[in-house]
């Protein structure tokens, strides 16, 4: 049974003989919340933006809920709220008579929608002031809002976080994860903080020069960590990862390093003693999901 | 689909562009009102130098004018057309004698009226072309496009509704120059002047002017003609301005580009006789009231006819384009 | 607010205008009616003239046309009869067929104002049914001179010589465009000033040899000379105001007309 809220199938896109995004696919599943990340020019911002509709891809399909863009727009869009590297908003406006206006344009938005999504981000004291003389975190809130009101079942967040100090990203954070625990709202994030990436969410995709290079859940990546150990016989070690754990290592000097499941370290020592291998020092490095980033991208080159 | 026009028009409102384009008009009306009357008080000062301190009696140029159109009608052999014409002279002359004006008194409807014939190929299109310019562009430029677009509404709708707002603001734009227009000169010449009658009919008839079937109407009517012209200019503007503005993403190479068109426009005038590819031009095409005042060269071809279908002609291609760019625009701001 | 009032106001009023602009619309068009490209055939009393036909219509009224400023008027003329009526007494002894005169002459008007006049579209159709076109221009530029010396008069006679020679060559292609077949004469100017004013003689002569040859240049454009005509009479051919003729003095000048035409 397919649950996914998103489904991005085989999606190229071509601007002027340059391929900028290459067979992409990826999906949300119902009640997640992905990361997607990538370095800048990778397609990113491209990908997320043939999603919502503001660009069209040259091939391929993408689903929400169901419904195709191409087909079903509008089905489509209805079930979608997103910010894009915003805030943008009418600042002649006030927050209040922005979110009027754009409420209006879904079907079935009422009053109680609006005042509830600005409830929500925390801006019933400020929401009837003109847009312009809004903070950077203030525009976000109503940036935040705006795509809530129509009650979506995903939400689309593209550097969301832009300009917010660590205690409106901390909120942001709590938000967006009560969003999707309390309401079973899927997210699709994608930002440039690799740290709150982590924090929030439950799989990543990374993105580089146009294709998917990797998804993985969270857990997974912080589950591995790299284990260096310092042995009197690092070939033997080496052999026996390989032949009994199915681990692959590199060498150097006496030193073995290798990518392992933490929850394995013991059992793995535990072998290595048994055959006789002399362990000196084990040293555990905890693996980021910015580690694993950088390490995936590092060979990037401006295209 | 009423609820986005509704919307798009309080963005008009509240960004107030009316404000500066009301402003706009009534600093332009008033210069061209008091200078009309101060040429006016002028030709009479020089008139009445000329004829050696004679007072500018223009009841009896008229009166002597009147005698010699009667004898003219007298003679029997006249052409129907000719006579037909020299009794409309009569009737004009004989209403501004009964009614004791003089008949190049200005007045607030023949100002209003002017002020359309002279205004209608620059300066109101200036107008019109401010208003509608930023109506697209701005949203790019301001990166609203983005919430915007990324809504449940198709794209299409989207650039209808705010066609459709245009097409309100251009219709009330029309009707403020013409309130505007005649109570600003009315403060200048103290006369309303609408019940006088004016002569408007002509023909294009080969390449000639041809002023056979030309009829008699009241000023006021003539003022009712003259701006529903304008008010069909206006929309064709206004679509064409549509256009540039989906295609630029900004307002200002939108407006200067359009300005270089008018005024391009003004200098193709002049080749209109030799150059005739420029009659399809929707510049030159843009003073239908030419056709109504009959103060033109006409030009094989040329007629009210053959210009209002030029203008729709190019309005028409201008609104196809503005929707299918528009609808598989990338927006990358 | 907006939403109640504004929008529903502003909706009605606009939806109200356009059904007025509509039928205003129709309505310009309709009285426009406007012909086809194709000229029709001319009817005996059409009264266009094709570009073509450079005879005379023959069967028309033929028409005698004034254009100018004051003396075309007849302004001074006791008679109130003009240079045209004068004329066509002097003719009507010769010829049957009636003529008639329209005359569009402005006091005050000077040569760049006559070539507005010409412009203008119900003028057109006089110019164009005319079979005589008599033009009196010239005067009041030559007369309106701003100078507070010698040097600047010669330099501001030179400047309005030349405007009126590009009016006058202009005033003539007009004309001539509508009217290619009917006769045109031009009265030339006299010096009014001549007791007093010995010196200007210069500048009207020479205003005059100018208008000459420009005239000379057109088939059937006649000039008619009236300086000697005044020189020696100022006092029997001027009226009070001592600038425009009297009775005598149009009187000469249809005359001479008259003379030169037939």
């Amino acid at each position: 049974m397919d649950t996914s809220v998103l489904k991005v199938s085989n999606v190229t896109k071509r601007i002027k003989k340059k391929l900028i995004i290459q067979d992409v696919n990826f999906d949300v599943k119902q009640g997640e919340i992905l990361g997607f990340l990538g370095p800048n020019g990778s397609g990113k911002t491209t990908t997320l933006r043939m999603i919502v509709g503001l660009a069209t891809p040259t091939s391929g399909n993408i689903e929400i809920c169901g419904y195709s863009i191409k087909k079903d727009y509008v089905k489509a869009m209805s079930n979608v709220g997103c910010i894009i590297e915003g805030p943008d908003l009418y600042d002649y406006m006030s927050g209040y008579r922005n979110l009027e206006i754009l409420g209006s344009m879904s079907k079935g938005v009422t009053k109680k929608d609006i005042d509830e999504a600005v409830a929500l981000v925390g801006m019933e004291k400020r929401i009837h002031d003109k847009v312009a003389v809004y903070s950077m975190g203030m525009k976000q809130r109503i940036g935040l809002a705006q795509a809530l009101i129509h009650q979506p079942k995903l939400l689309i967040l593209d550097e969301p976080t832009n300009g917010l100090d660590p205690q409106g990203i901390h909120e942001f954070r709590e938000i967006v994860k009560s969003l999707a625990k309390d309401k079973g709202i899927s997210v699709l994030i994608s930002s440039h903080l690799i740290s709150e990436v982590q924090l929030m969410c439950d799989r990543v995709s990374i993105i580089d020069n146009g294709r998917i290079i990797r998804n993985a859940a969270i857990h997974e990546i912080v589950a591995t960590g790299e284990v260096v150990w310092t042995v009197d016989d690092p070939e033997k070690t080496q052999s026996i990862l390989k032949d009994k754990f199915a681990v692959d290592s590199s060498i150097d000097a006496k030193n073995v390093t290798a990518s392992i499941l933490v929850e394995r370290l013991s059992e793995i020592n535990k072998a290595l003693i048994y055959s006789g291998i002399e362990i000196k020092y084990v040293e555990h490095k905890k693996r980021t999901l910015e580690d694993l980033f950088l390490t995936l991208t590092d060979k990037h080159k401006i295209v | 689909m009423i609820s986005l026009t509704q919307n798009e028009i309080l963005k008009i409102l509240l960004k107030k562009k009316m404000l500066l384009i009301f402003m706009l008009l009534l600093i332009f009306v008033s210069l061209l009102s008091y200078g009309q009357k101060y040429s006016y008080d002028n030709t009479i000062k020089k008139f009445e130098a000329e004829s050696g301190g004679v007072a500018y009696d223009w009841k009896g140029l008229t009166t002597q004018r009147l005698n010699d159109l009667e004898e003219r009608s007298g003679n029997a052999f006249i052409p129907e057309e000719v006579r037909a014409s020299i009794d409309r002279e009569m009737q004009q002359l004989n209403y501004f004698i009964e009614n004791d004006i003089n008949p190049i008194t200005p007045t607030a409807s023949k100002f209003n009226v002017q002020f359309v014939e002279q205004g209608i190929t620059l300066f109101i299109p200036l107008l019109v072309v401010i208003l509608a310019a930023d109506l697209v562009s701005s949203e790019f430029s301001k990166k609203t496009i983005k919430i915007l677009l990324t809504r449940a509404v198709p794209r299409w709708k989207i650039l209808f509704s705010k066609f459709l707002a245009l097409l309100i603001m251009t219709t009330l734009l029309v009707f403020i120059i013409a309130v505007s227009s005649t109570l600003v000169s009315y403060l200048f010449f103290q006369q309303w002047g609408f019940s006088e009658p004016i002569v408007t009919g002509f023909r294009l008839v080969g390449d000639q002017l041809n002023s056979d079937s030309t009829i008699l109407i009241s000023r006021f009517q003539y003022t009712l003609l003259i701006y529903s012209l304008l008010w069909f200019v206006s929309i064709i503007m206004a679509s064409i301005t549509l256009m540039i503005s989906v295609l630029v993403d900004n307002s200002s190479s939108a407006i200067g580009i359009l300005m270089a068109a008018l005024i391009g426009g003004q200098f193709l005038q002049f080749f209109l006789s030799e150059w005739t590819v420029v009659k399809y031009f929707f510049v030159t095409n843009l003073d239908l009231t030419r056709y109504l005042t009959g103060s033109y060269q006409p030009i094989e071809g040329m007629s009210l006819n053959f210009s209002i279908l030029i203008l729709s002609a190019w309005a028409a291609v201008a609104l196809i384009i503005s929707f299918m760019v528009f609808n598989r625009k990338d927006v990358i701001v | 607010m907006y939403k109640k009032v504004i929008w529903p106001l502003l909706l009605f009023i606009s939806m109200a205008l356009a059904v007025v602009f509509i039928y205003g619309f129709i309505a310009s068009v309709a009285v426009s009616k406007s012909g086809q490209s194709a000229p029709i055939d001319p009817q005996p009393e059409s009264s266009i003239n094709s570009p073509a036909d450079s005879d005379f219509i023959l069967g028309d009224a033929s028409e005698i046309l004034i254009l100018g400023d004051s003396i075309g008027f007849g302004v001074g003329d006791e008679e109130n009869l003009g240079i045209g009526k004068r004329y066509l007494n002097l003719m009507a002894e010769k010829e049957e067929d009636l003529k008639t005169i329209t005359n569009i002459s402005v006091p005050s008007y000077e040569s760049s104002e006559l070539v507005q006049l010409i412009k203008n579209a119900e003028n057109k159709a006089s110019i164009a049914k005319a079979r005589l076109i008599i033009i009196s221009i010239g005067g009041n530029d030559l007369n309106r001179l701003d100078y507070e010396d010698s040097v600047s008069l010669t330099l501001a006679f030179k400047e309005a010589l030349g405007i009126y020679k590009e009016n006058l060559a202009i005033i003539t292609q007009e004309i001539r465009a509508i009217n290619p077949g009917a006769q045109l004469a031009l009265i030339g100017l006299y010096n009014p000033y001549g007791k007093e004013d010995p010196e200007k003689n210069n500048f009207v002569l020479e205003w005059n040899y100018e208008t000459s040859l420009i005239t000379d240049s057109d088939v059937a454009f006649a000039y008619v000379p009236t300086y000697e005509l005044f020189k020696y009479h100022l006092n029997d051919y001027l009226s009070p105001d001592e600038f425009h003729p009297n009775s005598s003095g149009y009187q000469i000048i249809a005359e001479e007309l008259h003379r030169i035409l037939n």
